[in-house]
């Protein structure tokens, strides 16, 4: 009989693969085989997915609010803080000196002298009380400064020092900090911020726990199947795999849906804060998410219910045990 | 191949195994048989570390058992191709997908893996069924596809609970013909079983198991 060379057992054998090849075709096809499944029941991980959205839409949008309402409070500071009026005695003359001495400090940025006829008239027009303004025979408004400090003297130290100075000048009668309102805005800003972050902490707590019920849930209903993978070999993170990318894929799907729903309710709210802002002078217009907050969006909703899938796998895996 | 030094098991009250000592060397095809509730399937979870001995030491292939930790675990099963009674098939799976179920896990590529897979459902005679699903195949099938889910990975040692307590004389006495091809190259066979008609009629040792307590060719006197 003529030998047959035999050719050797691994020749008809594909070439081995490298460790890390391996590693990435195998989540490759768990990816594929995770996404497929989502369509399975596409109805029930809609509604998932609806309520991880608007458990992610309420503090982003708040979050989003409040880094705006900051600016808004940052732009209005260098508006005019301070408004100084003068005795009603001053002449036009001794005011606008005043004014030019004033501006020389080292400390003021900007004064507008503002003169008691130019007050009254623009008084009629915007109050609408004309026809009772008119018949007073005298003017009752003084004249008034409108001083802007320079911002390196904006502290409250440096603010009640110059209002104290401006206070002791004689033809000056009364000195009106803005302030009061600032200190105020902050103080809500800040206080709503503080009520956000809870919010914020609370309801990522609330997607770990969605996610992580909608895991076990998961493994519940394949728990056959994870016991006979156990029993031929299977290691805990082969089992782990694909729970861990169900819980992506719901953290990319609730990242859409939040998306979409702040976006809509930027656009709504758009107008009418728009014409908030204008009557104050301000150019100040409410903000979509850019690309960097889309991007946080989206990176915080796939690591919260990525976290909350791995925290449920591991504790759901370990009690399916075949017996 | 297994070896069990004084090996105990009890839950509870209940001793399922008492003192049991036994040596099957590699290569060698074994039954193991006795009464419902001798203690058969709790020998083979042990061996699978389904679950751990109360006292005394087994090993398997070399290797002391009670050494190794939860995460060596699977390296461990992978060595072993179980069949079992109730054949574990997964019923949403097809035959093909059942079979190459212990290759995927091992990380096999898509092409390696349907070579092994058809040549194991050849082996059972059953390649013309691998895209159907299990559900749909008689009781003496799906033991076959159970089998061929158990020998794709070419292991070293075979366990077999009950492989044929659904099926007639006929197709056990194939089934077991399927074992002792497997065993002819050298692959180590343990088959409990309580079919006492078909064992006497095969040329293999048999473990007596009662109340817990071994006796049989296999059985070495207890300390
Ligand atoms: N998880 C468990 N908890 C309590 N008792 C158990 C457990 N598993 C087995 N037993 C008991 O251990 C004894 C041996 O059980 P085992 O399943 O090994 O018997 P068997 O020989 O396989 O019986 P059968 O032929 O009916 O399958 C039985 O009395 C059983 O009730
Ligand atoms: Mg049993």
């Amino acid at each position: 009989m003529a030998a047959t060379k035999h050719p050797p057992h691994n020749a008809s054998r594909t070439k081995p693969e490298s460790a890390g090849k391996r590693l990435l075709r195998e989540h490759k096809e768990v990816a594929v085989r995770s996404w497929r499944r989502l369509w399975l029941s596409p109805l029930a991980n809609l509604l998932t997915w609806l309520t991880l959205a608007i458990a992610i839409t309420l503090p982003a949008s708040l979050l989003l609010l409040l880094s705006q309402a900051q600016h808004l409070g940052q732009q209005l500071n260098q508006e005019h803080q301070m408004s100084v009026f003068l005795v009603p005695h001053a002449t036009l003359e001794q005011g606008q000196l005043l004014s030019q001495e004033i501006l020389a400090r080292p400390d003021i940025a900007n004064v507008t002298y503002i003169s008691a006829a130019q007050a009254l008239a623009s008084f009629k027009t915007n109050s609408g009380l004309a026809d009772i303004l008119g018949s007073l025979t005298d003017n009752p408004l003084p004249a008034t400064l409108l001083i802007a400090p320079e911002n390196t003297a904006q502290t409250p130290q440096a603010m009640s020092q110059l209002t104290q100075q401006l206070r002791q000048l004689t033809l000056v009668d009364q000195v009106l900090v803005n302030m009061a309102w600032l200190d105020r805005l902050h103080a809500i800003l800040a206080a709503s911020q503080r009520v956000t972050y809870s919010l914020a902490f609370l309801l990522a707590l609330g997607v770990l726990l969605v996610v992580g019920n909608t895991v076990r849930l998961q493994i519940e209903s394949r728990k056959q199947e994870i016991l006979v993978i156990k029993l031929v070999g299977g290691t805990d993170a082969y089992l782990r795999r694909p729970f861990l990318y169900a819980g992506f894929w719901a953290g990319l799907f609730a990242a859409l849906l939040a998306w979409i729903i702040i976006q809509l309710g930027v656009s709504y709210l758009h107008e009418p804060l728009l014409q908030l802002a204008q009557s104050y002078q301000s150019p100040w217009q409410l903000q979509g998410l850019g690309w960097v907050g889309s991007l946080m969006l989206l990176a915080t909703s796939c690591s919260l219910s990525l976290l909350g899938a791995s925290l449920a796998v591991g504790r759901q895996l370990r009690l399916i045990e075949p017996q | 191949m297994i070896e069990f030094q004084q090996v105990s098991k009890s839950y509870h009250d209940k001793h399922a195994l008492v003192s049991a000592n036994f040596h099957l060397q590699r290569g060698d095809m074994a039954f193991l048989t006795g009464h419902s509730g001798a203690g058969k399937s709790t020998l083979l979870k042990l061996i699978m570390l389904m679950e751990r001995p109360t006292s005394g030491k087994v090993i398997v292939d070399r290797q002391d058992l009670s050494q190794l930790s939860r995460t060596q675990v699977p390296a461990h099963r992978r060595k072993i191709g179980l069949v079992f009674q109730n054949h574990q098939l997964l019923l949403d799976y097809s035959v093909f997908d059942n079979v190459a179920l212990p290759l995927k896990i091992s990380g096999y590529n898509e092409r390696d893996s349907s070579r092994r897979v058809r040549a194991a459902l050849d082996k059972v005679g059953l390649l013309d069924k691998e895209k159907l699903s299990p559900s749909v195949l008689s009781s003496g099938e799906q033991q076959r596809i159970g089998i061929a889910r158990a020998i794709v990975n070419k292991p070293k040692l075979i366990l077999a609970d009950e492989p044929t307590g659904n099926l007639d004389p006929a197709l056990s006495a194939e089934v077991m013909r399927l074992f002792q091809q497997f065993n002819q190259v050298g692959v180590s066979v343990l088959i409990a079983s309580h079919d006492l008609n078909l064992i006497q009629r095969l040329p293999h040792p048999v473990i007596q198991l009662n109340q817990g307590q071994l006796s049989g060719p296999f059985a070495m006197a207890g300390h």
